[in-house]
């Protein structure tokens, strides 16, 4: 009889673990972004995993429903964050609602969102952020869009494209035009499952002026440079105010190098009930999903008490971790580091020599030497260190498949 | 440009439309068993079955594609969809056996109905809508043959001109959606690449208009 095979134990669907490789490089990764959204002055804020459904459906209707809920000692509702605007928002208008402004803050933590029957998803989703509180010109737009690409730049993307639109805009268009209440939902729906028939079928059906139809027909198809939104300006002329401030947003970023990555693109629109002015989804090779979205949703600070503009975004960083691989490329390189046969007994002091000095050393037992080649293979380790009669050490290269012989390790600091 | 086409019976429609809007297609003609093919003007089409075309296209392996609307209601995938084809038009439908409909019956009598379906999605929502409980199983193919041998009371399918339910002895009951072949991309690729997808997406759309 053969004995049973232990099943081994599972993850909760979506979940994924995080092996060393990847580690390293998200790390690297968010690293690299941090420091880049530092030189603008935003500082890094960190809030709970967990916050009150109550708080994150004060901000937006039903945002508790996509997300893990759970119970607290009295019986009230819970949710792990199922996203980190709303928190910092929340964090922004009740610790530092006597900030002078504008605050800028970051954030690199975890959403969570639960899996959904029969379409495969991430539970938690990695992100980096910043918000801008408490300025609503153009200029602060421009900012937060030139911080965006500055810091996919810095983490390695090559050419990042963001796509620009504006509710607010989008607003005045159908301000202009008359459009009802009943079909405004429609069209929020269409667009929301990016159904651009459907959006053309609900124009085509509410009843609107020839040129005025053709325009909202078209709407969520006009991308280009700002040269886009002459059409607009001509068929509804109460729209021109909207437009020169996009116009000045595009304008301004131009002044902060962002240029040719910028696209007016007047199909980004998500959410309309949360965002209020500029919207944007920043795209990079490599990556099929937006490696970021952000927008303006100047009414969200106003919902915790203290009314104030904000603007900000949100990096998918498992999305840049991949745009990123595009560019540098996912070969297996080898890592300096030396794994060191006696490091753990007979050579404890010159590993801590070597580490003192900058070295990694992936210490063995005196008796463990025959792992040491299967071990640096493993972890992509290049040297291999072997205590030799007289005390010097064997070391071999596995990048050159070379031996030398040398007294100290110091000298592997690279 | 990555083109991603669906064989079976939406492959003719689609050559055609994309010969319409200039787009080389012999190589889409004579691809004998390749399900990867390079036409001239950088364009590569890749075949697959109707119901992975989304999946190709939502994941970017893809940019454009087309694929009807029963396919996109039923995996309701993250892509966007640019234009209605105009052809491979059809209906979701359900059907039982000919003669008095057994659905009011088994409803009253057993409480809930017992569909097979390709698209459960589909069934579920549309029965869920009508106030009505609903048993779906899923079948992969020759849905028609459940109601006949009693796997279920009916079935959701989609119905072109009605001939294999007539010979199967099953009649059409409920009209649920109409469907047609639309053209969808690939979000991301429509920002990244507007260039090279922009004017394809004119020429089809004015095909499409002719």
């Amino acid at each position: 009889m053969t004995e049973p095979v232990p099943v081994p134990p599972r993850i909760p669907a979506g979940a994924r673990d995080i092996l060393a490789v990847e580690a390293e490089e998200l790390r690297e990764v968010a690293d690299r972004w941090r420091a880049h959204v530092a030189l603008a002055g935003y500082r890094e804020v960190a809030t709970p995993m967990l916050e009150y459904a109550e708080a994150v459906d004060r901000a937006q209707a039903g945002a508790s429903d996509d997300a893990y809920r759970l119970f607290d000692e009295a019986g009230r509702v819970m949710v792990l964050r199922p996203d980190l605007t709303i928190p910092v928002a929340r964090l922004v208008a009740t610790r530092l609602a006597d900030h002078p402004g504008p605050v800028r803050v970051s954030y690199v933590a975890s959403a969570f969102r639960p899996p959904r029957p029969g379409r495969p998803r991430a539970t938690e989703l990695r992100q980096a952020g910043i918000e801008m509180v408490g300025a609503a010109h153009p200029g602060a737009d421009a900012e937060v869009i030139a911080v965006l690409v500055g810091s996919l730049r810095a983490a390695g993307v090559r050419r990042p494209r963001i796509a620009l639109g504006d509710v607010s805009l989008t607003r005045a268009v159908m301000d202009g035009l008359g459009v009802d209440t009943a079909t405004r939902t429609a069209l929020g729906r269409a667009l929301s499952e990016r159904d651009l028939v459907g959006w053309r079928e609900r124009v085509g059906a509410a009843g609107l002026a020839q040129e005025g139809a053709a325009l909202l027909a078209d709407l969520p198809t006009l991308s280009g440079d700002v040269t886009v939104l002459d059409r607009i300006r001509e068929t509804v002329p109460s729209a021109r105010e909207a437009c020169e401030s996009l116009e000045r947003t595009v304008a301004t970023a131009a002044r902060h190098g962002v240029d040719r990555e910028l696209r007016v693109d007047l199909g980004v629109l998500r959410d309309w009930s949360y965002y209020s002015g500029v919207v944007f989804e920043a795209y990079a090779p490599g990556a099929s999903e937006p490696l970021a979205v952000g927008g303006r949703y100047d009414g969200l600070a106003e919902r915790f008490g203290a009314p104030r503009p904000a603007i900000g975004f949100a990096v998918a960083l498992e999305q840049l971790h991949r745009a990123v691989l595009e560019v540098r490329g996912s070969y297996p390189a080898l890592r300096a580091g030396v794994v060191l046969v006696g490091g753990l007994d007979t050579h404890a002091e010159p590993a801590a020599d070597a580490r003192a000095a900058g070295v990694t050393v992936i210490a063995l037992g005196a008796d463990d030497g025959d792992r040491a080649d299967a071990l640096a293979a493993a972890e992509g380790w290049r040297y291999v260190a072997r205590p030799e009669y007289g005390g010097t050490l064997a070391v071999s290269d596995r990048a050159w498949g070379e031996k030398r012989i040398c007294a100290d390790l110091r000298e592997f600091t690279e | 440009m990555r083109i991603c086409v669906p064989l079976g019976a939406l492959l003719d429609g689609s050559v055609e439309v994309l010969e319409a809007a200039g787009l080389d297609v012999s190589p889409l003609r004579d691809a004998g068993r390749r399900l990867v093919v390079e036409a001239a003007g950088g364009v590569t089409y890749i075949t697959t079955r109707p119901s992975d075309v989304p999946t190709y296209v939502e994941a970017g392996a893809a940019d454009l594609g087309i694929a009807g609307v029963d396919v996109l209601r039923e995996r309701e995938p993250e892509v966007v969809q640019l234009l209605d084809l105009g052809f491979g038009g059809c209906r979701m439908a359900y059907a039982t056996i000919d003669g008095p409909d057994p659905t009011p019956g088994a409803l009253e009598h057993l409480g809930v109905l017992r569909v097979a379906t390709k698209y459960p999605r589909a069934a579920t929502e549309y029965f869920a809508g009508t106030g009505r409980p609903v048993e779906v199983v899923k079948v992969n193919g020759s849905v028609e043959l459940a109601p006949l041998v009693g796997l279920s009371d009916g079935i959701v399918d989609l119905v072109a001109t009605g001939r294999t339910l007539r010979e199967n002895g099953l009649v059409e009951r409920e009209h649920i959606f109409d469907s047609t072949a639309r053209l969808i991309a690939n979000r991301v690729a429509m920002s990244l690449r507007a260039e090279e997808i922009g004017p394809v997406v004119a020429a089809m759309a004015a095909a499409v208009a002719r």
